[in-house]
């Protein structure tokens, strides 16, 4: 449908194109609980609260229509009915509900393509991940993870959020939401109960380490903004750092508003970091990009039908000139590996750190009638050099390594690498020999 | 409502199945099924619950329609995707043991259960180099038809073998109908020859005996049975070992489960009721339903073995093994020594679909005698004895040494 209609403005069709966050990968394989923002290994599933639909940005639903889907018989319903038959006679347990039938039907369907970028996610899910790549949600403000036993945990809060002024602690395991028990549900299935209306009240019982006993905290959820970006200045005030957690829809707006804080502070340099930066909208990947990038390619996508596209960055932004280093590493993907990818290409900034995970490929969400999404891989993308990066990654210019232990002790030496060579123009020597990116099959 | 249709052709599996990937890949040792009757009662039970066909639900179509207009890859098969929708429902169950069986993998598990084959009778294996060296078992149409151990597999038919072959790809293609025959082309020393060869049925023994003289006790001899699958020929061969094992002379018995994965149920009450002689081997459990009580075999009432008995197990022996394990240790016929068993105290039911295909269904729970469950924490030996990790490489196996221990001491 894409294809259909090439003339359409791009920026519609950009919108809805996301960049299937490596965190998605990750979600897959655990169970398909889609893009989250800000998803790491290491900060866990950002799903921090909300549930309705506040704004209804349905966006994504918008792809589908009026697009005529082509008929996809071939189907073996005897093959299915034989099976339903004995399992109706047979199977020990309860049968499960039609819809959850259907919905392993669709995903084992999918699982067929060999891809772990197509997926279909299910429509209780769907509804979570729409919120999350809109960053705005009404609910408490916490970010979850599961940990090792079945709990959940607070990874944080955000600031001036209900969860943070409520009392609400990184590293609080709940114990039970409204009286009901979470033990052994994943994060999603606690975000979607957590979630709710504004204005009204959720029952939150936590665990804390250093109380005898689970306690209760009644939180008033409220609209959410989900952070996307932090700064410091660093370098002794000398340099501005900004971090960006991902690329859902607010991510261009965020990185705007932040610098414009930072510049009127006169750095002499600027490190933007987008490690375990998991990608997320195609679009903002372009807004992003303007931001440090003057006209020019940005990137280049191609399906196999041999049609290419470019996007183009707007020749608009606020960082143009400014001496730059850009930190990526193995969690840096998809939208993360396009916008570094170009500035290594054109030769804007330095790319520090380590390579990056390797995700070239494009993926087009599609509402289903049933409320669930499928996530279609529709394009393979290039930088501006036409170079492919799917399952090799992007090479640093300068390679230096975070360890574990260095994260342990709280060192930061990709930091301190960058810091260095923007106040001193040295080249950072190589700390080891970088770590493997993981290799997204496809 | 199928169950009267079903009952020459259902099968059931009591095995240790790990899914339909690793399936394929099983020699010997996997998945092992029964024929059994149904107990008939369960016709009707699910009719409340009308369950549409998930496969005929539109919204598969349009999804289909969607990846087919868009998607940056290849577009696998229906039968591809139509396997893998099933697969898919299937999953929902969120059972690991009631999965879909491709054809092929499907008619590798039906002769693993028969214990026969249609082939050469040639043992396989691969070098470190990739190579492919073969062993004729004696008097196979291999061996009749002049390949010898350590001759070079290059080639099947007009199947070139590629550098590094997959060996269950490679057995595969020598696997065939009996009668018909295959073309085997071998490298012996730098000799290229080729040798057409009539396939037979191959037979897949799934126990060993012999007799086992006491090295502390003069004269006293046990009779080791080792079995490794529960398959068709399980129950008859037993009984044959027990037969020429008596007959040299046994005054005890040793039944050797390690490692045994499991098979078939109806194997496992065949061999159950050849150490007692009447009363309830196990239990069955179905949906919603009282347990079910599964007798010994009415052939062998009353002509049990009566001499001491001793089950080696251990953390491998599953499904069909604990049946016989759990039923001899309940009816304080012989006891259990090793270690812990695996604890898979579910019964599977095997259907073949149209295609060659198949579907394993969890249809019941097990029980032993005592009414013990024992999924998901297997049986506890009577007497543990754990084996230590370099006691193969010296010839040693302390589970067997204090098993005839045991029996020497009721003697």
């Amino acid at each position: 449908m894409m294809q259909a209609e090439p003339e359409k403005s791009s920026n519609n069709t950009l919108k809805n194109v996301l960049m299937g966050m490596a965190g998605v990968f990750i979600a897959i394989l655990i169970f398909i609980v889609g893009i989250t923002v800000g998803v790491s290994a290491a900060n866990g599933f950002n799903f921090n609260g909300p549930t309705a639909f506040p704004e209804a940005t349905d966006r994504t639903a918008s792809i589908g229509e009026g697009t005529p889907v082509s008929s996809a018989s071939g189907l073996n319903t005897a093959l299915m009915n034989d099976v339903m038959s004995r399992l109706r006679s047979q199977w020990y347990g309860d049968i499960p509900a039609n819809d959850k039938l259907t919905d392993g039907a669709i995903r084992g369907m999918v699982s067929s393509l060999g891809d772990p970028f197509t997926a279909y996610v299910e429509p209780q899910y769907a509804k979570i991940l729409e919120q999350d790549m809109t960053s705005k949600f009404e609910g408490i403000g916490a970010t979850l993870k599961s940990v090792t036993g079945g709990a959940i945990q607070i990874v944080r809060t955000f600031e001036g959020s209900p969860a943070r002024n409520g009392g609400v602690q990184s590293g609080d395991l709940i114990d039970s939401v409204n009286g009901k028990k979470v033990t052994g549900l994943t994060t999603n299935e606690v975000a979607a109960m957590i979630r709710g209306t504004a204005g009204t009240t959720v029952t939150i019982t936590l665990r804390r380490a250093d109380h005898p006993k689970a306690f209760d905290i009644v939180l008033t959820r409220a609209a959410i903004t989900i952070p996307l970006v932090t700064s410091k200045m660093v370098g002794d005030g000398t340099i501005a750092y900004i971090s960006l957690y991902d690329f859902s829809q607010e991510a261009g707006n965020q990185l705007n508003a932040k610098l414009k804080e930072l510049l009127a502070q006169n750095p002499k340099g600027l490190i933007l970091d987008l490690r375990d930066n998991p990608g997320g909208y195609l679009s903002q990947a372009v807004d992003v990009g303007s931001i440090f990038l003057k006209k020019g390619v940005i990137v280049i996508e191609r399906d196999t039908k041999g049609n290419e596209k470019t996007e183009s960055t707007s020749g608009v932004g606020m960082a143009h000139d400014i001496p730059m280093v850009v930190l990526v590493n193995g969690g840096s993907a998809s939208a993360a590996e396009i916008v570094a990818g170009a500035i290594q290409d054109y030769g804007r900034a330095k790319l520090i750190g380590e390579t990056t995970f390797g995700k070239g490929s494009v993926q087009s969400p599609q509402s289903l009638p049933n409320g669930g999404q499928l996530r279609i891989t529709i394009q393979h993308w290039y930088t501006p050099k036409n170079r492919g990066i799917h399952g090799t990654g992007i090479a640093p210019d300068y390679v230096v390594v975070r360890t574990p232990a260095d994260e342990l002790a709280g060192r930061d030496p990709q930091l301190d690498a960058g810091v260095d060579y923007l106040q001193t123009g040295k080249e950072p020597a190589p700390t080891a020999v970088p770590t493997v990116a993981p290799t997204p099959a496809n | 409502m199928f169950d009267g249709q079903d009952v020459m052709k259902k099968q059931r599996v009591i095995g240790f199945i790990i899914g339909a990937l690793l399936w394929s890949l099983f020699l010997f040792g996997a998945g092992w099924m029964g024929r059994s009757l149904l107990s008939g009662a369960q016709a009707s039970r699910r009719l409340p619950t009308i369950t549409a066909n998930p496969a005929a639900n539109p919204i598969l179509d349009e999804v289909w329609g969607h990846v087919r207009d868009n998607f940056v890859g290849n577009i696998p098969s229906d039968t591809v995707r139509n396997y893998a929708i099933v697969r898919g429902a299937l999953s929902s169950l969120n059972d690991r043991w009631s999965v879909f069986i491709e054809p092929q993998p499907r008619a590798v598990e039906k002769e693993h259960m028969r214990g026969q084959f249609g082939g050469i009778g040639v043992n396989i294996q691969m070098d470190a180099s990739g190579h492919i060296a073969m062993t004729p078992i004696t008097d196979s149409p291999a061996q009749k038809a002049g390949i010898l151990a350590g001759d070079i597999l290059t080639g099947i038919d007009d199947y070139d073998l590629p550098a590094v072959p997959e060996l269950n790809e490679v057995a595969t293609r020598v696997r065939g109908t009996p009668g018909t025959p295959v073309r085997i082309r071998i490298l012996r020393g730098s000799q290229k020859l080729e040798f057409v060869v009539q396939r037979a049925n191959i037979d897949m023994p799934s126990t060993d005996w012999r007799i086992i003289t006491d090295t502390v006790k003069p004269g006293f001899l046990v009779g080791y049975i080792g079995i490794h699958a529960f398959t068709e020929r399980t129950g008859a061969e037993v009984k044959r070992a027990l037969s020429e094992l008596k007959q040299s002379g046994s005054q005890a018995y040793l039944i050797d489960l390690r490692e045994n994965g499991g098979g078939l149920l109806n194997a496992a009450v065949d061999v159950t009721s050849l150490f007692v002689s009447d009363g309830v081997v196990l239990y069955e459990r179905r949906h919603d339903q009282n347990d079910v009580a599964v007798p010994v075999n009415g052939d062998s009432a009353g002509s049990a073995y009566r001499e001491p008995l001793t089950v080696l197990i251990n953390g491998n022996s599953a499904s069909a093994s604990e049946i016989v394990a759990g039923a001899l240790q309940d009816r304080g016929r012989g006891k259990l020594i090793g270690e812990k068993s695996f604890g898979k105290g579910s019964v599977q039911s095997i259907f073949d679909l149209s295609d060659g295909s198949s579907v394993h269904i969890t249809s019941a729970k097990w029980l032993t005698p005592n009414h013990r469950t024992i999924d998901g924490t297997g049986l506890t030996p009577d007497i543990e004895v754990i084996r230590q990790v370099d006691e193969a490489n010296q010839g040693k196996d302390s589970q067997l040494d204090r098993a005839i221990a045991t029996l020497r001491e009721q003697q």
